[in-house]
């Protein structure tokens, strides 16, 4: 009778392994490429950089870091990032600390969830301490900041290139073909673009199309793939993402001055005797924002005019800042300055794709991808759309992104590069990523 | 102003199953080794399920009580990462017990209780599983109650009715991705009591002999939870936003059409064929309705765009000795669940059903059947809503052992 019933435990052992379905060995093939020195070009969103700032964390989880994991199925050798130490704050552009999702009281005693910096400054220490000779050669040359027309540019002073540059005559470029990569990634000319948008359209400029290396966006780029592809190498080149599909460009919006029937009646008579133009109606009005074209030096924000997500929030709402005073031009971008900043990423895009075409290169249309994101969509049951926040895509200083929005990043060149060059490179598993991480 | 920071943090979608992958449709040990064939062949108590018409041409009183062991294992293998998840959910224990009782005086007249659980199943799916925000957990539970009037009308026609009780209760878990401090994703659990009400009724003919016929419609039931709990764990910062509370949701569980025809070949066998005609169209949208909304937390309404279908059950029964029979059977069933709409609380696909059976009379009164039920199921797609993309397999393997008891 034992025997039985264990002969029977033992049936259903047998029964419930049987059971478990099998699946066959899935196809991972390199198609075409050699993966084993994968070196990656561009600026922030390259080197992982988000929150603000670069960190540890950050820079092992940029798409390009992801990108090298997903390679190493398929004969990917080691990526040699310039790693701040894990114990570090971190340090962004402004020599700021990171940001962390927290609570903030505001001037009328309000708490809310936002960004708050970890701390007053970031570790000022990452800044002229070189770690080539410790942690070099590299294969990220994600620099923070970087335009298209400085990468080739010797001795160059930004100080996240500053920290891993092999020589201070280097240039980015240099060190990233002395790495003599047989695999490359390109994803710059954000910054050509974006380091104007970022002050409102106030300093900085718009890089140019035309002009030698080092000055025209065209030339810059044909130089940068020319020297990458010297010897055979095959990459990939991403486009420009337009900054309408960012966070924060996207946040605040230009109607956000929410008024009373009684705020808006008394505003517009307010008004009236200088600017009868000005009406305020109850319900959510354009922001009064500075435009020295205006007779007045002033008018009200028109749909489609953005507010910068790093415009003081409690001048807004304490200090009139919108309604009965202006807001500074550097916190927004008006109809004209946008239009000009889309139409030469768009200029820039033509440029990036014929490249890659008369290379033969791996190609990725992120400004298609960033829009696809903007209107949001739903991945392995996550809703993946750009709202600040909650959107899961942008980290939280709303250009560069998340962990998760890394991993989706990194997948839309492993669908280029499986395409162009017939190779089955898994997917990252992008809910295994985190995104903005909730107090 | 104050909601510039954090506006809406969709909380998309909750998925429950009417698990046709997982339906347990097991009812009588002897129906169950012919394909779960039996809507015209008239032998057992499991009568009063399968056609209510054809209870009252039983011999005599009949108390049958089965139990069907039912071990289910799925996987998914992801399209684009080629990871693999599996479930280890436990084995579910889904049983019947039928008696049938002939009424005093009558020799017409039958009375009998079902008590069965077709929806009795859980779906646990691995920690960390590639779909875990469209579920982790499904645990349903519902047993039905069908008290039964059989009237034969003459020695070639019956008929009956039940009316049916269904009392169930679903545990249904997901993540929400939205992470802690610790690396923690939020998770939703929401729990409900559900019943619904519905009939069984059909039409037993036998025309000749060695020719049996039977007709069946089993109504459709709607499963209602009108005060389930749900409960988040969140970050705190969130805990506004996912306010625990109760929700309401319901569930239809389909009509069934039956067309049976059973046929005595010789004295040692017989043959039966059933064909159902399933009213999944019912199924169209999954909808949760929150007692308590908030920006992240909406109801919801998910299209599940279930269609009508078919399934095709055949089974044989040889005797091979005057108190041993031995069963075969094959059934084909038809998925209800469209391209696009698989969710990996219904990973179904059309699918063959293999039985095997014995059955054995100890003495006069008892008779112990068992049997043996396989299937596989494999479904390749992408869900159009979560954009789940991947293959789903499933294996199940249900023993069935029942005891009866007649005099």
């Amino acid at each position: 009778m034992k025997n039985n019933f264990l002969s029977i435990l033992f049936l259903l052992a047998v029964i419930m392994t049987a059971c478990n379905p099998k699946f066959k060995e899935p196809n991972v093939d390199k198609g075409s490429i050699d993966a084993s020195n994968y070196v990656a070009l561009g600026s922030a969103m390259t080197a992982g950089y988000a929150d603000g700032a670069l960190y540890y964390k950050a820079q092992q989880n940029s798409y390009a870091y992801i990108l090298s994991e997903q390679l190493k199925l398929v004969g990917g050798g080691e990526f040699k990032v310039p790693f701040i130490s894990p114990s570090s704050l971190g340090i962004g552009s402004s020599n700021n600390a990171p940001s962390v999702l927290g609570n903030r009281t505001d001037c009328q005693g309000v708490v809310s969830l936002g960004p708050v910096k970890l701390a007053t400054q970031g570790d000022l220490s990452i800044i002229g301490n070189n770690v080539y000779s410790v942690q070099g050669p590299f294969n990220n040359f994600g620099v923070p900041d970087v335009k298209a027309i400085d990468v080739d540019k010797n001795a160059y002073s930004n100080m996240f290139y500053q920290r891993m540059a092999s020589s201070p005559s280097s240039s980015i470029l240099s060190d990233a073909v002395a790495k003599n990569p047989t695999f490359f990634t390109v994803m710059l000319g954000l910054n050509d673009v974006l380091n104007y948008a970022l002050k409102g359209a106030t300093a900085d400029s718009l890089t140019e199309v035309s002009g030698a290396v080092g000055v025209g966006f065209e030339a810059s780029m044909n130089n940068i793939i020319d020297k990458l592809t010297a010897n055979g190498a095959k990459g990939v080149i991403a486009n420009i993402p337009s900054i309408k599909s960012m966070a924060y460009f996207n946040t605040i919006a230009w109607n956000a001055l929410a008024l009373d029937a009684e705020k808006a009646t008394s505003l517009t008579q307010f008004y009236s005797v200088l600017n009868p133009v000005v009406v305020f109606n109850e319900g959510n009005n354009g922001f009064i924002i500075e435009d020295n074209s205006q007779p007045l030096g002033y008018r009200q924000a028109v749909e489609g005019e953005m507010v910068l997500l790093n415009v003081p929030l409690d001048s807004i709402k304490c200090f009139k800042w919108g309604s009965l005073l202006t807001i500074p031009d550097r916190y927004f971008l008006t109809l004209s300055e946008i239009q000009a900043i889309d139409d030469r990423i768009n200029q820039f895009n033509v440029i990036l794709k014929n490249i890659a075409d008369a290379k033969g290169l791996a190609f990725v249309d992120a400004h298609a991808f960033f829009s696809k994101v903007k209107t949001g969509y739903n991945y392995n049951g996550v809703s993946v759309n750009a709202a600040f926040v909650s959107g899961g895509f942008y980290s939280l200083d709303g250009l560069n992104l998340t962990p998760r929005g890394n991993a989706l990043l990194a997948n839309e060149f492993i669908k280029a590069i499986n395409e162009k060059y017939q190779a089955t490179i898994p997917h990252a598993e992008a809910t295994r990523y985190p995104a903005v991480v909730f107090p | 102003m104050k909601k510039i920071f954090y506006s809406s943090l969709f909380f998309t979608i909750f998925y429950i199953g009417y698990s046709q992958g997982y339906q347990v449709n097991l009812q009588g040990q002897v129906q169950q080794g012919m394909g779960g064939a039996g809507t015209a062949c008239m032998q057992d108590a499991a009568s009063l399920f399968f056609n209510p018409g054809g209870a009252s041409f039983v011999n005599g009183t009949a108390v049958d009580i089965g139990v069907t062991p039912t071990i289910a294992r799925s996987a998914f293998m992801d399209a684009n990462t080629n990871q693999v998840s599996r479930t280890n959910s436990p084995v579910s224990t889904p049983f019947t017990v039928y008696g049938l009782f002939a009424v005093k005086d009558s020799s017409k007249l039958k009375l009998g209780l079902a008590i069965y659980t077709p929806f009795g199943s859980t779906v646990q799916w691995e920690d960390g599983w590639t779909g875990r925000f469209a579920l982790t957990r499904l645990q349903l539970r519902a047993i039905f109650f069908q008290p039964t009037v059989s009237y034969k009308i003459n020695n070639k026609l019956g008929i009956g009715a039940g009316f049916v009780y269904a009392d169930g209760k679903v545990n249904l878990q997901k993540d929400i991705p939205v992470i802690d401090a610790n690396g923690n994703y939020a998770h939703a659990e929401l729990e409900g009591k559900a019943n619904g009400y519905g009939f069984n009724a059909g039409i037993y003919f036998k025309p000749i002999e060695k020719l049996s016929i039977g007709l069946t419609y089993r109504s459709q039931i709607n499963m209602k939870v009108n005060s389930g709990d749900a409960v988040f764990t969140v970050p705190a910062a969130l805990e506004a936003n996912f306010p625990d509370g109760t929700f309401k949701s319901s569930l239809p569980l389909p009509n069934v059409t039956t067309l049976g025809l059973a046929y005595q070949i010789n004295s040692k066998l017989d043959v039966a064929l059933d064909v159902n005609y399933v009213g999944w169209k019912a199924y169209d949208t999954l909808s949760f309705d929150y007692e308590t909304n908030t920006t992240s937390l909406v109801d919801t309404k998910s299209a599940r765009m279930y269609k009508n279908t078919f399934a095709f059950r055949a089974g044989a029964q040889y005797k091979i000795k005057e108190n041993l029979f031995a069963r075969l059977g094959i059934a084909y069933c038809m998925t209800p669940v469209q391209n696009g709409y698989v969710t990996p609380e219904t990973p179904d696909a059309n699918r063959i059903n293999y039985t095997a059976g014995v059955g054995y009379n100890i003495g006069k009164h008892f008779v112990l059947n068992a049997s043996f039920y396989f299937t596989h199921l494999k479904r390749t797609d992408t869900n159009l809503e979560t954009n789940l993309s991947g293959t789903f397999k499933t294996n199940v393997v249900a023993p069935g052992l029942s005891i009866g008891y007649k005099f």
